[in-house]
């Protein structure tokens, strides 16, 4: 097994034509994953809401409904695309494609384990920062190119929390970048590994805070799901879109979901190391793939967002704009001065 | 603002309530009765689909009074009688509209001769308004598809057995024992 992982993660002795086969192979391999992932969080959110809600969930379509999120693919795929007379048919083609490539073209900088990267640059930070912008614009075209009331208010709004949003997000990281002195996403779980706790978590739990609020509202997650109210928006940005366009859009969402909390987990949980006081304690845990401590901190993150689903009703949206402007940012500027404050002091 | 309150809004803690309370219901058994692979079963005294009630010979017992026509809330009873030979009343048509009818149960009450009895029969769902038109046919095989073997007959036993002929209730129904609260 691990004499596979050196083969795919040392590349410097090879030709350049074998490199880019190899690159190609990751990125299948990552995107095959990655896509199957998305599909079973879906099925895994459902079941997870049920059972909060005191229902069974998805439990008819295979064993305990296992092929729930089969069936949807199918039936999505093979349903009636409807445009609307009245649509800017360019746009409404692009909006959901810019939607999607936006958040996988995000999975090429996430370090799944230790070397395994697609794309190791080093401002892996920024760029993510930069593809989730880039997400926004697809909502927007979307809710534009729809010629619907209910789709153009989803897009507006959108875009205005997301611009708000992103603020706070970015600011909430720079205190790991400050911790870490790198933007390589490899880099921070390194430097966190050095670090004592294992996790930036820990000193930086205002940035956690900050960031996890956040991440929510980037990925329109309730309890801010404001673009897509259902209540009084019927389905926000996408109301017109069926078919594989919908479902492109609902692939767009989950992977989202799914970065937002890979990022969570490089950045603040320690990606696929696990603190050095855990494994001094317990030194067999250092058998364990980096992968596995990886998942297992991605999908903890996926389960608070299905719980705080579960739980938490909808904002106003005045409400939401106050949480980010009057409590986010300055929370996040705060965590700077401190971090930094700290930093030059020593003590951090 | 009180201390309490701040510590509160700081620390979210009725935010901390509920997902406390979410968790600990994903681990209480989902209530979700998965109807049609697991039917529920009926009360006793369920007032279902319509069956006219047959005696021991197999006859119908409905002798056309139209007593039930007459009581019926929702005047979904539809009898048409002529004189037979000898003089005999004979019970040309008796119709159900079920669609209309509100399952009162005034029907079997009024009956003198426990000739028209509810089932504890209810996945009668169909596709067209005609199925649900009960003629004098479909009400007779109604009996024997739902009040035949020893259920059916305690079911009509217990039920819906006319009380001009037995005043006594059932074994095990519910009595009224006096004023709540009091010895």
């Amino acid at each position: 097994m691990s004499g596979i992982f050196e083969a795919i993660t040392a590349t410097d002795n090879l030709t350049l034509l074998m490199k880019i086969g190899i690159i190609f192979l990751k990125i299948a391999v990552v995107l095959g994953i990655a896509l199957l992932h998305v599909a079973y969080a879906t099925y895994w959110e459902r079941k997870v809401i049920g059972h909060m809600q005191v229902r069974l969930g998805p439990i008819e379509v295979g064993w305990h409904g296992f092929l729930q999120p089969i069936a949807d693919g199918v039936k999505l795929f093979f349903k009636e695309d409807i445009i609307p007379a009245n649509a800017d048919k360019p746009l409404f083609y692009l909006a959901p494609v810019i939607f999607m490539v936006s958040a996988l073209t995000s999975l090429s900088v996430l370090p799944f384990f230790d070397r395994f990267v697609i794309a190791d640059i080093n401002i892996g930070l920024l760029f993510l920062f930069a593809m989730s912008s880039l997400g926004a614009y697809g909502i927007i075209l979307a809710g534009w190119a729809s010629n619907s009331k209910y789709s153009f208010l989803g897009g507006l709004r959108s875009a205005s929390q997301v611009i708000s949003y992103e603020i706070a997000m970015g600011l909430s990281l720079v205190g790991v970048m400050m911790m870490a002195g790198s933007l390589n996403l490899s880099e921070i779980v390194r430097a966190q590994h050095q670090y004592p706790t294992g996790m930036f978590a820990i000193p930086q739990f205002l940035g956690f805070f900050v960031f996890i609020t956040a991440a929510f509202a980037e990925t329109n997650r309730l309890p801010f799901d404001l673009p897509e109210a259902e209540s009084e928006l019927v389905a926000g940005y996408f109301t017109e879109y069926s078919g594989f366009r919908f479902a492109l859009f609902f692939l767009g969402e989950y992977t989202a979901m799914l970065i937002m909390s890979s990022i969570a987990a490089l950045c603040f949980l320690g990606g696929w190391t696990i603190p050095k006081f855990i494994t001094d304690a317990a030194p067999f845990l250092l058998n364990v793939p980096g992968i596995v401590w990886f998942l297992i901190k991605v999908y903890s993150f996926m389960f608070f967002y299905y719980w705080v689903r579960a739980t938490l009703p909808r904002y106003r949206y005045d409400q939401l704009m106050a949480i980010g402007w009057k409590v986010l940012i300055p929370l996040a500027l705060f965590n700077i001065v401190l971090t930094g404050t700290l930093r030059i002091m020593g003590v951090l | 603002m009180t201390v309490k309150e701040i510590i509160k809004a700081i620390f979210f803690v009725e935010i901390l309530k509920g997902l406390a309370l979410t968790l600990r219901s994903m681990f209480t058994p989902a209530v979700t009765r998965r109807y049609p692979k697991v039917k529920r079963p009926v009360k006793p005294g369920f007032r279902g689909l319509h069956a006219l009630a047959k005696d021991e010979n197999g006859r119908m017992k409905c002798v056309g009074c139209g007593l039930c026509g007459a009581y019926c809330p929702s005047k979904c009873i539809y009898i048409y009688t002529s004189e037979g030979e000898d003089h005999t009343k004979v019970v040309d048509r008796y119709e159900i509209e079920v669609l209309r009818c509100i399952y009162c149960g005034f029907c079997v009450e009024a009956c003198p001769f426990g000739a028209i009895t509810l089932s504890e029969h209810y996945e009668y769902s169909d596709y067209s308004r005609e199925p649900f038109y009960m003629t004098k046919e479909k009400l007779l095989s109604n009996w024997d598809k739902y009040f035949t073997g020893e259920k059916g007959r305690r079911y009509f036993r217990d039920f819906w057995r006319p009380k001009t002929e037995d005043f006594t209730g059932y074994e095990g129904q519910a009595v009224f024992k006096g004023v709540k609260g009091e010895k």
